[in-house]
């Protein structure tokens, strides 16, 4: 299965490559690799039924990998080609998403692949970026227009840089995806006053497409501004609006009870002076199933909330080495509320009644999440430009779940794999970039 | 909450404490206003001992984005930013301030044996997008023409792009050079070929051909009559202070100028 995937990308590679070279004013072959080291302790029970603190984690992996060809036709019009290799991620992401994805979104089997599950290969292939960028089709300047599979302009993913090893809120909490297959019309405020992306993408990430959708016709919807009124302050918002699955089944005309809506907003806000920069942002999830509500027996939904707080300190003007202080706070809470009703037939004691609704079974999953890093950065090699080419990364992040209503029938956080952990991990991450032509 | 407290202690600890820079002024970016801003540099070090002017090239692109990283106190650029730049050091607490320290024309050059005597803004587009292939299509010999051009990261590539290209795709057959002295010295030794470089380069191995019979002057530069004429710049963080300030008001002054013309570039005045 390896060598089948490493022979895909290669011939991906070579189509894709063959007519750009030919064509292209210019292409640049670009890359970077996270080499990591992962220690993790979390929470297991031991023989006594109490949870105790194990080592769980304990690897060296090529935790990411991208090979990126970014090809200019000419100066209107460019292109991007980003394969995204990574060898822990897949398997990980099911452990960690599994209950998530079955309380909220229905079955995770449906959203990993047996292979994926298990992470047999040793490592596994995305297509991350393929797109074409426009810059002349629209009379507005800096405007651009983008099609194919590109980024997701939704709070501060699009433009994450992994100065923390950790994901983007919103790609850690699964709000946004990285990258979808869409539309967008995005560019720049003159004056540098800031950006702006609207875009329509199908909704369900770079990962899935054809087949692998579900049965949807929506597309989602995404808005994203950011405004820098003057130099260090920045504030902005994003808001995405799209629907899973289609009201009917597709076979049946069915009401199909998996149609849910979600609506997500996210506010940032920057703050950088000097060698401080310090990022915050919150983001809201709301997951609705209108079928099962207008049903008026099954009522679930789902929302998810949380902010974060994340500082960098360079040291660069004060000791000449690019070391960097770095922290993050991150809270966040999960609610997802499930009830159940059960039609039950007239009371025996009171048969003037009729049909009563009883309740069966009422199950609510909430918990929140408090999660804090703390990071040391040591930029060693530099382009000419001062951008990092080579890094190492050092990270200490804990986690800690708590339970806000016990009395609520609160699934144990344990039993979802919400584990409190502490992990340290150590990475050293290097790009290179070259102009072919 | 307590571990939010400690995380934010230590950026309000480490607010306050800012490096103080010696009398060390770093300068990098366009290839073409290097030659300005060294000769500048040393006649401003010669007049005051104590400071130090370092100065490198690598091209606009690579200026802008020192500056944006911080690691620049002046940025050299032969282009004006663009917005995705200024936007992006805004954000970082950058504040780009430009300042004009020169006019120039961005000449077309050719084989000294070349003896065309003029081109219009359409004919030098379709020869670099490969529509005119020879030079009997414009008036000149019969020769094959050979494409010389500053690579896509170089200001004086954008600026041309801009105002002589539109945009179009420069043709996949022409010759992609890093500086303007290579750009020079490869049109000196081709007889088919055609280039393009800021005025200050100009040397006797090549010939200028004047665009729309405009030949490239001081006075046509600074009445805009010639059409690729452009003005030379150099960024600061904010209004420039201490060291930068007195380099850049240094270049600007009658002192200054004289330099820029020392150097085959047109006064700002």
């Amino acid at each position: 299965m390896k060598s089948k995937k490493m022979l895909g990308l290669i011939i991906a590679i070579v189509v894709f490559a063959i007519p750009v070279l030919s064509y292209a004013q210019e292409t640049r072959l670009g890359g970077e690799f996270w080499g990591r080291y992962t220690n993790e302790t979390a929470k297991y029970k031991d023989a006594s039924g109490e949870y105790v603190n194990k080592m769980h984690k304990n690897y060296f992996a090529l935790d990411r990998g991208y090979l990126d060809f970014r090809t200019k036709f000419s100066e209107t019009t460019s292109a991007r080609f980003t394969v995204d290799i990574f060898s822990t991620d897949a398997s990980h992401e099911y452990e960690k998403y599994k209950d998530v994805y079955t309380n909220a979104q229905g079955s995770v089997d449906t959203l990993f692949s047996e292979p994926t599950k298990s992470s047999v290969d040793g490592a596994g292939l995305k297509l991350k970026y393929a797109y074409v960028d426009f810059a002349n089709l629209i009379p507005i300047p800096d405007m651009i227009l983008s099609a194919g599979l590109q980024k997701v302009y939704f709070g501060s993913i699009y433009d994450w840089t992994y100065n923390l090893i950790g994901k983007a809120m919103s790609d850690e909490y699964k709000v946004a995806d990285s990258a979808d297959y869409g539309v967008t019309l995005n560019g720049f405020i003159p004056h540098g006053l800031g950006e702006y992306a609207f875009g329509i993408y199908n909704g369900e990430g770079y990962k899935k497409f054809g087949s692998t959708l579900k049965e949807n016709m929506d597309f989602s919807y995404l808005g994203n501004i950011r405004i820098t009124p003057i130099a260090g302050i920045t504030i902005g918002g994003s808001y995405m609006q799209k629907t899973l699955e289609r009201e009917e089944s597709l076979k049946e005309d069915k009401v199909n009870y998996k149609y849910q809506e979600q609506t997500s907003i996210d506010g940032i806000a920057r703050l950088a002076y000097g060698p401080v920069d310090v990022w915050a942002e919150y983001i809201q999830k709301d997951v609705v199933y209108p079928n099962k509500k207008a049903d008026e027996k099954l009522f679930v939904d789902y929302k998810a909330s949380g902010f974060s707080i994340f500082p960098t300190i360079s040291l660069y003007q004060f000791i000449g080495y690019d070391v960097q202080l770095l922290g993050r706070y991150d809270s966040w809470e999960d609610r997802d509320s499930k009830e159940k009703w059960e039609e039950k037939n007239t009371l025996p004691d009171n048969p003037d009644h009729g049909n009563v609704y009883w309740k069966k079974e009422k199950y609510i999953n909430d918990y929140k999440l408090n999660a804090i890093t703390y990071g040391v950065n040591y930029n060693f090699l530099h382009d000419e430009s001062f951008v990092p080419k080579m890094q190492v990364q050092l990270n200490y992040t804990t986690k800690k779940y708590d339970a806000e209503d016990p009395a609520e029938g609160l699934k144990n956080e344990y039993t979802d794999g919400n584990k409190d952990s502490s992990t340290l991990m150590l990475q050293l991450k290097w790009r290179f970039s070259s102009t072919i032509k | 909450m307590k571990n939010l407290l400690v995380i934010l202690a230590i950026v309000l600890i480490a607010l306050p404490v800012f490096a103080q820079k010696g009398n060390q002024l770093t300068c990098s970016g366009s290839t073409t206003v290097l030659p300005i801003a060294q000769a500048a540099a040393e006649a401003f070090m010669e007049k005051y001992p104590e400071v130090n002017i370092s100065v490198r090239g690598g091209g606009s692109g690579v200026g802008v984005a020192a500056l944006q990283n911080g690691t620049v106190d002046v940025a050299l650029s032969s282009r004006p930013m663009k917005s995705k730049e200024i936007s992006a050091c805004k954000s970082k607490g950058i504040n780009p301030v430009a300042y004009a320290v020169a006019n120039d024309g961005i000449a077309i050059v050719v084989h000294k044996n070349n003896k065309l005597s003029n081109i219009t803004v359409a004919q030098i587009r379709d020869i670099y997008t490969g529509k005119i292939k020879n030079w009997n299509q414009v008036g000149g010999a019969n020769m094959p023409i050979v494409i010389i051009s500053r690579d896509v990261a170089s200001g004086t590539f954008e600026v041309f792009n801009e105002k002589a290209l539109k945009g179009a795709k420069v043709d996949g057959g022409a010759q992609m050079l890093a500086s303007n002295n290579s750009i020079v010295t490869t049109v000196g030794t081709t007889p088919g070929a055609i280039g393009y470089v800021g005025l200050g380069y100009v040397t006797d191995q090549v010939n200028i051909v004047p665009v729309e019979s405009v030949v490239p002057s001081e006075a046509t530069v600074k009445n805009k009559s010639y059409k690729l004429a452009r003005q030379l710049y150099m960024y600061t963080n904010g209004k420039a202070k201490g060291n930068a300030s007195r380099y850049i008001s240094f270049l600007q002054s009658a002192e200054g100028q004289k330099i820029v013309k020392s150097q085959g570039f047109i006064t700002l005045d």
